[in-house]
C-alpha cells in the first residue's frame, strides 16, 4: 500500500495558484526528490503533508488514512508522525541540541529512559553525539544540519520531508552531507520527499524525480532514467 | 570631523541640556541646607521607619502590578496574536485603551463606577457596592487601576515579539507537539525576555505613580514624599526623595542589561509571504471568547462605561467641550509637536545605542531610562530652576519649556523603539550604502530611516500618547494661561461639576484615541493597495 | 527650496510656540490662584471684561492638595512670572511673606477688612472667607455648641475630622494651640483620639460621612456645608463657641498677594483692588463657593452667615503659620502616619 497519495490536490494563496491538480503516490521507503525552480509549489506539497496548511480541493492521506480534505485538515501535524527539515533548520535557540531532539519525544510521552537511548543513539549516527549540551548557535552550518536531521528521525517519522537542507551550504559540505542522508537511509528505511531546484542533487538523493513548473507536475521519471541520459 | 560623530554629540548634548542638567541641579541642592553641604534631607528621609515602610509598600504594589500585568498580558497577547479568537483586533483595542488614559482619571473612573448611585450600584446593589468601594480606596484599588491601565504594556509585546519569531520554530515544534505545549515550550521561551522589559517597564511606571495611589488614599512612598515636600517646600527633601527610585531603577537596568539584553532574540520582519503560525481554538473558542469578554467588561468597558454616562447628555458634552477645547487643543498641538521632536531625538539616541557610536552608549541608555522613571514633579522642579532666568524667558515663559519637559523624560521611549526597529536592518544595508560611496548623512536619510520608518511611526503614536496625558510637568510649567487638558481636569476636579470632569475625560480619551485610529486605517489602506499591486 | 522646507517647516512651529509666551510679557496679568478654579475663573473673566485688561491664570490641582502653586511661586522667586497670588487661605500668603515673595500693597479695597484678617505692612489682604464650622446630623437631638464636642462621651465614636496635616483642619489646629497652649491642645487632641474619632481625607468627604449618618458631627469648612444643605441632606451648620467667654469661630479668609518682582505691578494692582472689592465677595457669596464676604453689609444669600453676625477666633495667622510648621511631626504621629 502506497504511504503518502496526493490526489487532485489545488492550493492557492491570495488568488495565486500554488498547486494545481497535483497528484502523486509515494511508497514506503521510496526516496522521492521533488525538483522545480523557485514558486513552483515544491514548498506547498511539503507543508500540506506536514499539515500546516489545508488543501483547497483534493485528499491528501498517510498509511491509508485521509488526513486532508478540500478546505479541512483532519489530521493535525503532531498526529501523523512526519519529520521535516526546514530550509532554515529552525534549530530552537534556547534548547541545547539534546533539549531540541527531547522536546518532540517528551511531547509524544516516550518514557525518560528511552528518550535518552534514542537520543544517544541518532547524536551517534550523524557523528554529534558529544554536542549534547551545546546551543545551536555555536554549531557550524555542517553540525547544524547533521542536528537538524537527527531531531526529524529521532522520532521515527513515517516520512522525511526535507526543504532545500543544503543550499546554504558550500559544495564540499553539501556533497558530504548528501552521502550522509543517504547512508542513514540505508540504515534506517525511512520515506524521504526531498526538496530542491538542484538537478545534480536530485538525482543522486532521489530515487524518483518528480519535475514540477508552475504548480503542476511536468514530468515523473526515475533517478536510472536521468543518469542515464 | 566625522559627521556622524558630530551628529550623535550634538544629540547627546540636546539630552545633557535637556534632561541631565535639571535633575544635576536639583540633586546639587538635595545636598545643599541654608547655602552649605549637608546630607540632612538624605538622613531624615532614612531616619524614619516609616520612609522604609511606604518604600516597602510602593515596591510591593508595582511588584503585584507588574505581576499581574505579566500574568494577565502575556495570555491576552498569546491569544490576540496566535489563534483565531473572535473579534481580536477589536479586544486588542478596547484593552489598549486604559493605557492611553492618564491612571488618575481611571481611578476617577472607578470611584464613580462604585459611588452610591453609581453604574455599579444598578447591578450589585448599594449594599455589595459599598463593600467593593471600600475595597478600592486602598491597595487593591491601586492594583487594580494600574494593572487595568498598564497591563497592554505586556501584551502589545506579547503580540509584537510573538508576531516576529520565525514561523519554522514553531512548525518544526507542531510536528510532535500539540499548539498549547509549543506554546509553553517553544513560542513563549522565546519571547520571554522581551515580555519580561515590558514588564519592567511597567514596574517602573507603577513605581513612580502617585496619582493614583494618592486618590485611592494608599500610602506609598511617592506620594508620602511628593506630599512631604509640597507642604514643607523643601526641594531638596523632594529630590532626596526621589534618590531610592533612581537607584531602584539603576538596578533594574543592571538586571536588563546582564540577564535579559543578550537573549532578546533579534525580531525579523514579519514579511507579507510568512504564514504565521496560527492556533485554531477549536471547543475552546467560545469558553475563551466569552471569558476574554467578562475581563474587557470588568476591567475597561465598566470605568469607560461610567465615565461615558457620567459625562451626561450630548449638550453637556457640547457645554463641556466649550469649557475646554482651548486646552484640548493646546494639549493635541503640544502633544504633536513633543511626539515629533522626541522621535527625532529618540532616533538619534537610539542610532547611537544600537550601533554603540560613542563610547558611553551604555550611560546614555541608562541616562534615558533614568528620567523616565524620575516622578515628573522632579523633572518640573529642575526644569524650573534652570530655566527660569530672564536671559531664557523665551524658552520658560512659553509652551517651548512643556516640550523640553517631554524630551527630558520621555526619550527613553523613542530610543529604545528606535533601537528595536534597527535591529530589524541588517548593518550590512547601511555598509552596502557606504561602499558605493554614500555619506554618513545621506545613508541614514536615504537607506536606515526609510527601513526604519515603521518603528518611528510607532514612537511617534506612543510619544504621542504619553505627551498627551502627561500631568506631572505640565502642572508645574505650563506658562499661566496656557494649562494642558490634564491639567485642566486636574483643577476642574477642585468642586467641579462631576459631568463636567466625565466629559472632560472623554474628550481627552477621543483626542488620544482617534489619531492612533487613524494612522492605523492609513496602514491598512497602504497594505491593501500594496497587494493590490 | 525642497532642501529647505524641513527648516522652514520648524522655524514657523518654533514660532508658534514661543510666541504665546512672547505675548504674555507684554500685556496682561499673570495670577497664580489656589482657590478652585470653578470658582476662581468666573471673577477673573468679569475683572478682563470690566477693565480690558487679559488675565492669564494658573490654576491649582486637586491632586497638589492647593500646594502645587505655591511651589512654582517659591521657585520661580528669582525671576518671578505671576503678578499676583490668590490663595484660599491665609497661611499661604503668611509663607509667601516670610520667603520674600510678597511686596507690601495696601489696598483702597482692604478699607473695611477687619485688622486681623490682613497683614498690617500689606503683604496679604483677606477676603471672602470660609467658617469651621460644625456640621451636625438632623439625627442628633442635643446640638452641639463647642469643638470641645470632640471629646465628649456622647459623642464616643461618631466623629469625623479631615486629614490634620492638609488644608484647613491643620490651620485651624494650630490656631487652638496658639489659643489653648501647648498642653491643652495635645490633650483636646488625646481626648478626640480616645473618643474615637474618624480621620477622613479631606473636610468634603468629612460633610459626606456627617450627611450620610455615618458620623453625627465633623467640624468642617462653611462651603461644604453649605453645598450639603443645597443637596437637600439631613444636616445642620452650626457656628461653634459663640458664647460670651468662649473663643469663637476660627475663619479662613481667602487672601491675595502682590507678588514682588512681577512683571505687571501696575495691571496686579488693579486686579488686587477688583478681587477685594465688595462686589466680588458678593458674587463669591452667591456662588457655590457660599464664601462669607469680610466688609459689612455686602448681600448675601440666606445660607451664607454675614460676618457681623459670627462672632470670630482672634487669631494671628502670622503666629498660626509658624505654629503648624512646629507641630507638623505631632500631627502625623497623632494621625498614625
Amino acid at each position: 500500500m502506497a504511504l503518502i497519495v496526493f490526489d487532485c490536490v489545488s492550493k492557492a494563496y491570495s488568488g495565486q495558484t500554488a498547486l494545481h491538480d497535483f497528484s502523486l503516490t509515494v511508497e514506503p521507503g521510496q526516496r522521492v526528490a521533488i525538483l522545480g525552480p523557485s514558486g513552483c509549489g515544491k514548498t506547498t506539497v511539503l507543508r500540506l503533508l506536514a499539515g500546516f496548511i489545508a488543501p483547497d480541493a483534493g485528499t491528501i492521506s498517510i498509511d491509508g488514512q485521509v488526513v486532508a480534505k478540500n478546505g479541512k485538515i483532519l489530521q493535525q501535524p503532531e498526529q501523523r508522525h512526519i519529520g521535516m527539515v526546514f530550509q532554515d533548520l529552525a534549530l530552537w535557540p534556547h534548547l541545547t541540541v539534546a533539549g531540541n531532539l527531547e522536546f518532540g519525544l517528551k511531547a509524544q510521552g516516550i518514557s525518560k529512559s528511552e528518550r535518552i537511548q534514542r537520543i544517544n543513539g541518532i547524536l551517534q549516527l550523524v557523528e554529534m553525539d558529544t554536542y549534547l549540551r551545546t546551543r545551536p548557535a555555536q554549531l557550524s552550518g555542517g553540525q547544524q544540519q547533521r542536528v537538524a536531521l537527527a531531531r526529524a528521525l529521532v522520532l521515527r517519522p513515517k516520512a522525511l520531508l526535507m526543504d532545500e537542507p543544503l543550499s546554504n551550504l558550500d559544495e564540499e559540505l553539501n556533497q558530504h552531507l548528501r552521502g550522509e542522508l543517504l547512508r542513514l537511509h540505508a540504515q534506517l528505511g525511512f520515506t524521504l520527499l526531498y526538496v530542491t531546484h538542484d538537478r545534480a542533487e536530485a538525482v543522486e538523493i532521489g530515487t524518483c524525480v518528480v519535475r514540477m513548473r508552475q504548480g503542476s507536475i511536468e514530468r515523473i521519471v526515475s533517478t536510472e532514467e536521468l543518469k542515464s541520459r | 570631523m566625522n559627521t556622524r560623530r558630530v551628529t550623535l554629540c550634538a544629540a547627546l548634548l540636546v539630552l545633557l541640556i535637556l534632561g541631565v542638567a535639571p535633575i544635576a541641579l536639583m540633586f546639587a541642592r538635595s545636598l545643599s541646607v541654608n547655602g552649605a553641604f549637608s546630607l540632612e534631607s538624605y538622613q531624615h528621609l532614612l531616619a524614619t521607619g516609616r520612609s522604609w515602610q511606604l518604600l516597602s509598600n510602593s515596591l510591593g504594589l508595582a511588584m503585584i502590578t507588574a505581576v499581574i500585568c505579566t500574568l494577565v498580558g502575556l495570555p491576552l497577547g498569546l491569544l490576540f496574536a496566535k489563534t483565531d479568537l473572535p473579534l481580536r483586533r477589536v479586544f486588542v483595542l478596547l484593552f489598549t485603551l486604559p493605557l492611553v488614559i492618564p491612571p488618575y482619571i481611571m481611578a476617577v473612573s472607578w470611584s464613580d463606577t462604585l459611588a452610591p448611585h453609581g453604574l455599579a450600584s444598578s447591578f450589585f446593589g448599594p449594599a455589595t457596592t459599598q463593600k467593593l468601594s471600600g475595597l478600592l480606596f486602598g491597595s487593591p484599588g491601586c492594583v487594580l487601576v494600574l494593572a487595568s491601565t498598564f497591563m497592554p504594556a505586556v501584551m502589545l509585546a506579547t503580540m509584537t515579539f510573538t508576531r516576529t519569531i520565525n514561523p519554522r520554530l514553531e512548525e518544526a515544534a507542531r510536528l510532535s507537539a500539540r499548539a498549547l505545549r509549543v506554546l509553553g515550550g517553544i513560542t513563549i521561551p522565546l519571547i520571554w525576555p522581551g515580555v519580561l522589559l515590558a514588564a519592567t517597564l511597567v514596574f517602573l511606571l507603577a513605581l513612580g505613580e502617585f496619582g493614583v495611589p494618592t486618590f485611592l488614599r494608599y500610602q506609598v512612598f511617592a506620594v508620602e514624599s511628593f506630599t512631604q515636600f509640597t507642604a514643607s517646600y523643601n526641594f531638596g527633601a523632594a529630590t532626596a526623595a526621589a534618590v531610592p527610585l533612581a537607584l531602584l531603577t539603576f538596578l533594574l537596568l543592571g538586571i536588563e542589561w546582564f540577564a535579559l539584553r543578550e537573549k532578546i532574540q533579534p525580531l525579523r520582519p514579519a514579511s507579507e509571504s510568512d504564514s504565521n503560525y496560527h492556533v485554531s481554538l477549536r471547543s475552546y473558542r467560545v469558553p475563551l471568547f466569552a471569558l476574554v469578554s467578562i475581563l474587557c467588561a470588568i476591567v475597561v468597558l465598566t470605568p469607560v462605561l461610567s465615565l461615558l454616562l457620567q459625562g451626561g447628555s450630548t449638550q453637556s458634552y457640547l457645554r463641556a467641550f466649550r469649557v475646554v477645547s482651548d486646552s484640548l487643543m493646546r494639549s493635541i498641538f503640544l502633544a504633536a509637536i513633543g511626539a515629533t521632536a522626541l522621535t527625532a531625538l529618540g532616533f538619534f539616541t537610539g542610532y547611537l545605542i544600537h550601533t554603540r557610536g560613542l563610547s558611553i552608549w551604555r550611560a546614555v541608555d541608562a541616562g534615558t531610562v533614568l528620567l523616565f522613571a524620575l516622578p515628573g514633579t522632579v523633572i518640573g522642579m529642575g526644569l524650573i530652576t534652570l530655566w527660569n532666568r530672564p536671559a531664557t524667558n523665551f524658552i520658560y515663559a512659553t509652551p517651548l519649556i512643556i516640550v523640553f519637559g517631554y524630551l527630558a523624560q520621555y526619550t527613553a521611549l523613542t530610543g529604545r523603539v528606535t533601537v528595536a526597529g534597527l535591529t530589524l536592518v541588517p548593518a550590512s544595508m547601511e555598509e552596502a550604502a557606504a561602499t558605493v560611496g554614500a555619506n554618513w548623512m545621506r545613508r541614514l536619510g536615504l537607506i536606515v530611516l526609510p527601513l526604519v520608518k515603521h518603528a518611528l511611526v510607532a514612537g511617534w503614536l506612543i510619544a504621542y500618547i504619553f505627551c498627551l496625558r502627561d500631568t506631572g510637568i505640565a502642572m508645574l510649567v505650563y506658562p499661566p494661561g496656557y494649562d494642558t487638558l490634564p491639567v485642566r481636569i486636574f483643577t476642574l476636579m477642585a468642586n467641579g461639576a462631576p459631568s463636567l470632569i466625565a466629559a472632560a475625560c472623554m474628550l481627552m480619551i477621543a483626542a488620544t484615541v482617534l489619531p492612533l485610529l487613524g494612522v492605523a486605517a492609513l496602514v491598512r489602506t497602504q497594505r491593501r493597495r500594496r497587494l493590490w499591486r | 527650496m525642497r532642501k529647505f522646507k524641513i527648516p522652514i517647516v520648524a522655524v514657523l512651529v518654533a514660532a508658534m510656540i514661543v510666541l504665546p509666551g512672547c505675548s504674555s510679557k507684554r500685556a496682561g496679568v499673570v495670577v497664580y490662584a489656589s482657590e478652585d478654579q470653578v470658582f476662581s475663573e468666573p471673577i477673573l473673566r468679569d475683572f478682563e471684561r470690566d477693565t480690558g485688561i487679559p488675565v492669564k491664570p494658573v490654576f491649582d490641582t486637586e491632586e497638589a492638595k492647593s500646594t502645587g502653586v505655591m511651589n512654582r511661586l517659591l521657585a520661580e522667586k528669582n525671576n518671578p512670572q505671576a503678578d499676583v497670588y490668590w490663595a484660599n487661605e491665609p497661611i499661604r500668603a503668611e509663607v509667601l511673606k516670610q520667603e520674600n515673595v510678597a511686596a507690601a500693597y495696601q489696598s483702597p479695597g482692604a478699607e473695611g477688612i477687619p485688622a486681623h484678617f490682613k497683614d498690617p505692612q500689606g503683604y496679604w489682604t483677606g477676603f471672602s472667607a470660609r467658617a469651621r464650622v460644625l456640621l451636625v446630623n438632623n439625627s442628633v437631638a442635643e446640638k452641639p455648641k463647642s469643638i470641645t464636642a470632640y471629646s465628649d462621651p456622647a459623642f464616643s465614636g461618631k466623629t469625623v475630622i479631615a486629614n490634620p496635616l492638609f488644608g484647613t483642619t491643620t490651620t485651624e489646629i494650630a490656631a487652638l494651640f496658639i489659643l489653648w497652649g501647648d498642653e491643652k491642645a495635645k490633650t483636646f487632641l488625646s481626648d478626640m483620639k480616645r473618643n474615637h474619632v474618624k480621620i477622613s481625607t479631606s473636610n468634603g468627604e468629612s460633610a459626606d460621612f456627617v450627611a450620610s449618618g455615618e458620623s453625627a458631627l465633623s467640624l468642617v469648612d462653611s462651603d461644604d456645608g453649605a453645598n450639603r444643605i443645597k443637596q437637600g441632606k439631613p444636616v445642620e451648620i452650626i457656628y461653634p463657641d459663640q458664647g460670651d467667654n468662649e473663643s469663637g469661630c476660627f475663619i479662613v479668609p481667602n487672601a491675595v498677594v502682590l507678588i514682588k518682582d512681577g512683571p505687571h505691578p501696575e495691571a496686579a494692582k488693579r486686579l488686587i483692588d477688583y478681587l477685594l472689592s465688595a462686589e466680588t465677595e458678593r458674587k463669591l457669596a452667591a456662588s457655590d463657593a457660599a464664601q462669607i464676604p469680610l466688609h459689612e453689609g455686602v448681600e448675601t444669600p440666606a445660607i451664607v452667615r454675614k460676618i457681623e453676625n459670627i462672632k470670630t477666633m482672634q487669631a494671628d495667622y502670622a503666629a498660626v503659620a509658624r505654629k503648624m510648621r512646629e507641630i507638623e511631626p505631632l500631627l502625623k504621629q497623632w494621625a498614625g502616619l
